[in-house]
This record gives C-alpha cells, sequence and structure tokens, in this order.
C-alpha cells in the first residue's frame, strides 16, 4: 500500500473507483493492490487490517460453519453437565437450564443466553453459508448477499460462545463445594464447537467476500 | 497521507469502498454512507452514561443467592471475588476480578477518555488513542463471564429443599450495564479519532 498524491487519486477514482480502497477505521485512501493468499494488507496510519486473502476462504467457511452448526444443533440434545448431590443425581441440557431460568424477571437472563450463546451464533453461520456457497459453486450471489453478509458481520460481536465456556468453567470451580458435577456429552460438544467457530471466523476474509458481491459503480 | 474527506469522497465504514459524496448506500455492502457517524459523540455519551449508572446497582445489589437449608445468603460481585480468594481458588479469583470489576470500569474510563480527548481535541498521541480504541471495541464482551456464571448455577442447582441457587437482581444490571457501554463502544466513529488536529496548526499547510 503506497501513499500517492492527490491527483493520482482521482485519476484512478476516475478510471475504477474500485481500484481504491479507504481504511474503515481511520479514513486513509490506499490503493487496493491484491495481496497473495496467506498475506495480510494493512493500512499504513493505523494498521488497521483491509485484507487478508485465505487459501479457500469460501470453502473453508461454508465448511467450518455447516460443522459448527451440527455441533450447535447436536449439543441441545445432550446432558451438558451432571449434578450430584446427598444421592440425588441430575441432568441438564442447554435447554433445559435456559428453561429453568424463565420464570419471571429471571426471563431477561434466560433470553441474554438464548440469544448470545446459541441463537445469534447459529444465524450468523446460516447467514455465512447463505452468502458464500453459491459464490463457492462459481454461482452468481444470492439475492440480498450485500445485506446478509453486512448483517453477519454485524452480529460477530455479539456471538459470545467462547466467553461462554469460560463461564462455565467458573461455575463448576464455584460448584466444588456444594455438588459434585460432571462433563456431560454436550459440554465436549461445546468445546469442539468453540474451536470451529474461531477457526471459521479466521476462515473468513471480508474483503474477499465483498469483492465478490460488490455491485458495479453507476 | 490522503485522506477520503480530503478528496471529498465517502468511504464506507463497513468495507471500506470509495464514493462519491452525494451517494447513500455503499454499492459493495449496502450499509449507509456517512463522511463521520451522525451525533457519533452524543449517541456514544448516551449509551455510555446509561451503561455506569448501571454498574452502580451492579456492584451493591447481590449478583446471586444461594438458599442453602431456607437459609438465604446473597453476595455482591466484590464479595464473591472476596470468596474465591479466602478458598485459594486464585485462578478463578483472577479471571472474575478481571472480568466483573477492571475490565466494566476501565472500559467506561477509556470510552470517556476517547470521547473527551475527541471533543476537545487533547494532544494525545494518535496511536495512543488507536489503542485505547481497540481496547474497548474487542475486551468489553468478556465482562459477560459473570452473567453466563449466573444463569448455569441458577439453571443448574435446582436440588429442591436442600440448595437453589437464584440470581439477584444485579446480575441482571450489570449484563445491562456490559451490552449498552458494548454499544456505545460501537457508536465511537474512529475516523474522529484522526479527523482532529490541534486548534494551533490549523494554519499548518499539511492539514
Amino acid at each position: 500500500m503506497t501513499d500517492h498524491g492527490k491527483d493520482s487519486y482521482r485519476a484512478l477514482f476516475d478510471q475504477n473507483p474500485d481500484s481504491l480502497i479507504v481504511c474503515p477505521a481511520c479514513d486513509t485512501l490506499h490503493k487496493a493492490v491484491p495481496v497473495q493468499v496467506g498475506h495480510i494488507a494493512r493500512c499504513t496510519q493505523c494498521h488497521f487490517k483491509l485484507m487478508d486473502p485465505k487459501p479457500d476462504t469460501l470453502a473453508r467457511t461454508v465448511a467450518l460453519s455447516i460443522t459448527a452448526s451440527i455441533l450447535m444443533i447436536t449439543m441441545l440434545w445432550f446432558p451438558f453437565l451432571t449434578i450430584s448431590q446427598a444421592g440425588l443425581t441430575g441432568k441438564v441440557s442447554m435447554l433445559e437450564i435456559i428453561f429453568d431460568l424463565s420464570h419471571g424477571w429471571y426471563n431477561i437472563l434466560a433470553v441474554m443466553v438464548a440469544a448470545f450463546v446459541l441463537a445469534l451464533p447459529i444465524v450468523r453461520m446460516i447467514a455465512l453459508i447463505y452468502v458464500m456457497w453459491p459464490l463457492h459453486q462459481g454461482r452468481p450471489p444470492p439475492p440480498a448477499a450485500q445485506q446478509v453478509f453486512l448483517f453477519a458481520e454485524k452480529l460477530n460481536p455479539w456471538a459470545m460462545t467462547e466467553i461462554f465456556i469460560v463461564g462455565t468453567v467458573v461455575a463448576l470451580i464455584k460448584m466444588m463445594g456444594l455438588a459434585t458435577i460432571g462433563f456431560g456429552t454436550a459440554f465436549w460438544l461445546f468445546c469442539g464447537l468453540v474451536v470451529v467457530v474461531a477457526l471459521k471466523n479466521a476462515a473468513v476474509c471480508r474483503w474477499t467476500v465483498w469483492s465478490l458481491i460488490r455491485k458495479p459503480s453507476s | 497521507m490522503t485522506r477520503a474527506i480530503d478528496m471529498g469522497w465517502v468511504g464506507c465504514h463497513t468495507c471500506g469502498t470509495v464514493h462519491e459524496s452525494d451517494q447513500t448506500r455503499c454499492r459493495t455492502c449496502s450499509a449507509q454512507l456517512h463522511s463521520r457517524l451522525p451525533n457519533s459523540l452524543q449517541q456514544t455519551w448516551a449509551w455510555l452514561i446509561t451503561g455506569a449508572l448501571f454498574l452502580i446497582p451492579a456492584n451493591m445489589l447481590p449478583l446471586l443467592s444461594n438458599l442453602v437449608l431456607g437459609q438465604n445468603e446473597g453476595h455482591t460481585i466484590a464479595e464473591g471475588i472476596a470468596i474465591f480468594f479466602q478458598t485459594g481458588d486464585y485462578f478463578v479469583a483472577i479471571i472474575i476480578l478481571i472480568a466483573s470489576l477492571l475490565i466494566p470500569f476501565s472500559k467506561i474510563f477509556v470510552i470517556a477518555i476517547l470521547l473527551l480527548s475527541i471533543q476537545f481535541r487533547w494532544q494525545l498521541g494518535n496511536k495512543t488513542r488507536l489503542l485505547l480504541y481497540e481496547f474497548v471495541e474487542f475486551i468489553g464482551r468478556w465482562s459477560m463471564i459473570d452473567v453466563f456464571v449466573v444463569a448455569l448455577l441458577a439453571g443448574l442447582v435446582k436440588l429442591g429443599a436442600v440448595i437453589s441457587i437464584l440470581p439477584g437482581a444485579g446480575a441482571i444490571c450489570f449484563a445491562l450495564s456490559v451490552i449498552f457501554t458494548m454499544i456505545a463502544a460501537l457508536r465511537i466513529d474512529s475516523k474522529m479519532i484522526w479527523d482532529a488536529p490541534p486548534r494551533t496548526l490549523s494554519n499548518d499547510p499539511e492539514h
């Protein structure tokens, strides 16, 4: 990314506005020179990541999103944790934990967990599959691809699977004095899910997707 | 360095596509185009103050209450951390101390510093301000750990009369505070960090 004078930027813009890129974080203009796969193009001023093309970004993101959705849906039906105390043993799944919470004003907590841990992550995965699967197949972008991908990007900070797993560990340690806690199948599925989600987010190159679904300038 | 605003262009805040200033929707990502997010400072202040106000009851009211054999004992965030230190669970104590006390308070402080530095054109280095901005963007969500802990404990422990754990009002206030400050962080237009040259230098031909 080299700096150019105003005149050369003007000339490039008149020729093809997509040959330029503005840093979304600091507004600095750059000539958009596609970088090699595996390399990262950063803003010269603030080091914001402008492009980071990944090998097979479409195939990888779609594959990992499908894996993560299957893990997420499967996990709901298995016991998440087992708890035994004074001869009583109970198994609870994620859905039971959420439904047990949903009484009166605890509903707010139940909705937060359901949204941040289960619903928003899976909506983001489905949105990514919807946009990137046809592109991977070499077909034109699906209807409203821009809006859907924008929505998926906006959801990113609100999908909190990795934070929930840390919360689970803390909750277990907190419970150790009160009862015996065991991990259920869903706990291990969830651990796998956290890893797959991290790999999936690392596989997305936003710049690659944006340049595939861009409308020609009028 | 040339910036889009110097050329009279608008750069998309999401994808960086360059547009003429009369465009309203990005042709690449369909996001609304603004040279700078409208009322960014006011909106950030509003969400930040709301978040800060909710942080007060979040720390005064019990986060959760244990009903052990009919006895109700609640504890606040700080008391919870103290219990962990007493029982020797230093690792958990430090996680909760960072996630539930240090991050929420320092985040509000840092957003306020950022806003003031933009508003009053303080001579903070741009690199420093960007570091502060990245701190609030990526760290804030980790405060939700304690909310999930309360939800799990309450959903998990339902062994009838022996013990049960109920969420306290503090948990809701704390969660709302985290959400409001996350929104505040999202409302900051980081382009403004680079907009505010000190007033004394406005005659400088560089600007």
